[in-house]
């Protein structure tokens, strides 16, 4: 993650910025927005009555389904999703490799509107969430495994494009400026002087999206492309919690494997040992590389994926026959009214997703970040929100928007607060890995001086905090928007309801409005987002 | 020879090493490729059977337990295929939009659908012909059923329902949406009206949970579903009853491809069908079907549901 965002320049700033808050009054604006058109002030959104359904989810986590049949089945299960989110990593780091290259701005020189469109062209791929990627590929590739490898792989691609251009736009030119004034051709500059000094940033970059990749694995299997995901859809509809639970729970195993893996990787990158002998690799680097592509070999082997399929008349008939369905998109009015209704709703749930996940991961993220040197008890207390955290991004958002519609009175919130649940699980955990990164001396000082905790943490803590945290919700933000349609999928209102019912009706043309409506919304946050980030720095 | 070409290349012995590993590991991947040729996939059929026998792969979502029959799948195969003497693959499928495309394209070719799902599939793929449905299926009905706290009692009526907060269950369910909205217009409800409009909880079980939690306050589903939740005392009497039953409408069945047909021979229909029926009483894949026996059935018997489904824009 920390490849991702520019951090911003730890510089104490004495003035107010203007434009700092103009955003904050702004955003403030917006989120009041969201929530009233989300009902939040109107009158009941809370019932009661369902805290005894919601209560028999929470209780079954304690008795998780352990029989025997049933964890061969999850076992089986777990190997398709690893096998999923590997591939689909490692086509996604090869896809953006070679999108890098299309998309860098070193490529481009000063035509700025080659860069423009090729930016742009990324935005396609990127805008739509892997849920519906796999729901169109169903479609072309029928049962094959080639729908959820691309399923990933494709919207990773474009994001991981973007990145790696990023990353070697922005390493020192010095070397390769050197080495074009010595006469060398420019692909043979940018190999061996910009793609060595960004190979750390790259490495760390394509750890992170194996890590993403593990859940969105489980997300496709919601729509049937089999993994851990399908069993849990499978015992989420006949609403057997105790099952639920028990996926929940290897989900989570997974996701603490690669997120530990990941960190220790990207640590490793981030501040290398040190042996004396520049030219010597690190083993263990090494040993992390050369075993994801051993994972690489065998989840090939493991799925049986063909290539052959990609090509097959088959594969060519499918896409002519989708593509004469779908073209041209519907424009009729009633459609297109509905669509801009659902987009508000859309907008709306993902700012209500992302204010909720900021404040929860800001007031967490003290808690959950590993402090240097802590008591026993404040260690425990940072392993149990941590643990919990893991689990608030275990539960898909599907499950939250359920248990939330049992105590919430249907409406946009359900689906909002389920979002933001589940964001407040990725976004706390980022917020205490940018706490722990901070320097610690400002709060040391308040300390020795006699704060108290609560005063260290409000004048030593969070003033440096919130601008890391801050970029991150942005980030999240643009995440959250192409998130909301896999709790619309499951009824909870805005662009995600729509396509859904569009999807059952086999309505193609229909299906490409709402399609090229998200790709805007999304491109259109995205623009948004980065204003903000580039405002905080 | 290697290390001399490593030097003369301006490397360190080193990369000799790391060069065979290299090799070693394109070998590998080589080999794992080759491998993969003849390795079925666990989320795919493999595609058209060698064996001399011919192959028929299967797909069912029930919307009763669907955990059972997706995990037990090999007792509806194995029983199929020792009758027909067919390899019968049996292929877990969760959506039925996608079990819809996946019978178009061929990948499936005998499907257990629903009503709606059952005749959009075979619009979309002339010469599909219906096999066999349950004894249930020919008078099926939905009940729609009411949270106690709007202290309505059973009625014929279905006109109060139109002011209470109402879900619906799957989108494309027959059962739990298409012939509810239907019977609900027939009586003057507009079935897309309701406070904040209607509601799609995804399943049969997780409507009786909303109502039951007083979410929503009226929801409809299956009778089937609804009545072995209250047997088997899943269902709350205290918390959502009973409202009243729709009329019965044809539901669930068997589509054959014309693809497996052409594939298989022109009796295959027949030999289905003899299977289906002749299955005894208390048969094992009868009950993961809930059924008492399965009989035959015909494309007309579904022409209320297209109709309706027009109407409703699910068909178009």
């Amino acid at each position: 993650m920390t490849a991702v965002l520019d951090r911003p320049p730890v510089v104490p700033r004495l003035h107010r910025a203007r434009t700092r808050w103009a955003w904050g009054l702004g955003a403030l604006a917006v989120v009041i927005w969201s929530l009233a058109g989300a009902g939040a002030f109107a009158g009941d959104v809370v019932n009661p009555a369902g805290t005894g359904q919601f209560g028999r989810f929470a209780s079954a986590a304690l008795s998780p389904a352990l029989d025997g049949a049933f964890l061969r089945v999850l076992a089986d299960s777990v190997l398709v999703t690893v096998a999923y989110a590997a591939l689909g990593a490692a086509l996604a780091v090869l896809l953006g490799a070679a999108g890098a290259v299309a998309v860098a701005r070193t490529t481009w020189g000063r035509r700025r509107l080659g860069w423009t469109l090729s930016r742009g062209a990324l935005a396609v791929p990127r805008g739509l969430h892997e849920a519906v990627w796999g729901l169109l590929l169903v479609n072309l590739l029928g049962l094959d495994p080639w729908v959820g490898v691309l399923a990933i792989g494709v919207p990773y691609g474009a994001v991981t494009a973007k990145v790696f251009a990023d990353l070697l736009d922005e390493v020192p030119r010095s070397g390769y400026s050197a080495l074009l004034a010595a006469g060398a051709s420019r692909t043979t500059a940018a190999l061996y002087g910009l793609l060595p000094p960004a190979s750390g940033g790259l490495l760390s970059y394509s750890f992170y999206r194996l890590e993403c990749a593990v859940r969105s694995a489980v997300v496709l299997g919601l729509i049937g492309a089999g993994g851990l995901g399908y069993q849990l859809l499978l015992s989420f509809s006949s609403l057997r919690w105790e099952q639920v639970w028990s996926c929940v729970y290897a989900l989570a195993l997974l996701c603490l494997l690669a997120d530990v893996g990941g960190r220790a990787v990207r640590r490793r990158v981030a501040a290398p040992r040190s042996s004396g002998d520049r030219l010597r690799r690190d083993p263990a680097l090494t040993t992390a590389v050369l075993g994801s592509l051993a994972g690489v070999v065998w989840s090939w082997w493991y799925l049986a994926i063909s290539p052959a399929t990609l090509v097959s008349d088959r594969t060519g008939e499918q896409l002519r026959y989708v593509l004469a369905a779908a073209w041209p998109p519907d424009v009729d009015g009633p459609l297109l009214s509905a669509v801009a209704a659902a987009a508000v709703d859309t907008v709306q749930m993902s700012v209500i997703a992302i204010a909720v996940a900021t404040v929860g991961a800001v007031l967490l993220a003290g808690v959950a970040a590993r402090p240097a040197r802590a008591s026993a008890g404040r260690r425990l207390a940072g392993t149990v929100v941590r643990l919990a955290l893991l689990l608030l991004r275990a539960v898909p958002p599907p499950v939250w928007a359920l248990v939330l519609l049992f105590v919430l009175l249907p409406g946009v919130l359900p689906g909002a607060l389920a979002l933001g649940v589940y964001t407040l699980g990725v976004l706390g955990r980022l917020a205490a890995e940018a706490t722990e990164e901070l320097d610690p001396r400002p709060r040391a000082a308040l300390t020795a001086m006699g704060a108290g905790p609560v005063g260290g943490w409000l004048y030593g803590v969070l003033p440096a905090a919130t601008g890391p945290v801050l970029a991150f919700a942005l980030y999240r933000w643009e995440v959250a928007i192409r998130d909301t349609v896999l709790v619309g999928l499951l009824g909870a209102g805005g662009l995600g309801a729509l396509l859904a019912s569009r999807v059952a009706a086999f309505d193609w043309g229909a299906v490409t409005t709402v399609l090229v409506a998200l790709v805007l919304l999304t491109a259109a946050v995205d623009l948004v987002s980065a204003r903000a980030r580039s405002a905080l720095r | 020879m290697s290390s001399r070409r490593a030097v003369r290349s301006g490397g360190f012995g080193e990369h000799a090493l790391n060069r065979r590993g290299f090799l070693a590991g394109s070998a590998a991947v080589l080999a794992a490729g080759l491998a993969a040729c003849s390795r079925d996939s666990p989320v795919s059929s493999s595609g058209g059977s060698t064996g001399s026998r011919g192959s028929l792969t299967v797909g069912a979502i029930p919307d009763q337990d669907p955990e059972v029959l997706q995990r037990l799948y090999s007792t509806l195969a194995d029983s199929m295929s020792a009758a027909l003497d067919l390899d019968v693959e049996y292929q877990p499928v969760t959506d039925y939009g996608a079990a819809v495309s996946l019978f178009r394209t061929g990948d499936l070719d005998l499907v257990w659908f629903g009503g709606l799902t059952g005749v959009q599939a075979r619009l979309q793929t002339p010469g599909a012909e219906p096999i066999a449905q349950r004894d249930i299926d020919e008078s099926f009905t939905s009940v729609f059923i009411v949270n106690t706290g709007t202290g309505l009692t059973p009625a014929d009526d279905l006109g109060p329902l139109g002011d209470l907060r109402f879900t619906y269950g799957s989108e494309t369910s027959t059962s739990g949406r298409l012939m509810p909205a239907f019977f609900l217009s027939e009586q003057g409800v507009d079935p897309q009206g309701f406070p904040g409009g209607p509601g799609f909880s995804g399943s049969h079980d997780a409507t009786i949970s909303l109502v039951a939690s007083g979410s929503y306050q009226a929801g409809v589903l299956n009778e089937q579903v609804w009545r072995s939740r209250v047997e088997d005392g899943t269902v709350d009497p205290a918390a959502v009853v009973q409202y009243a039953r729709t009329p019965e409408y044809h539901d669930y069945h068997w589509l054959l491809s014309p693809e497996a047909v052409e594939r298989l021979g022109p009796d295959l229909p027949e030999r289905l069908l003899e299977y289906f029926t002749g299955l005894p009483a208390g048969d094992e894949v009868l009950e993961l079907f809930g059924a008492g026996a399965f009989i035959p059935t015909e494309a007309s018997n579904y022409d209320q549901i297209e109709a309706v489904g027009r109407d409703l824009g699910l068909i178009s």
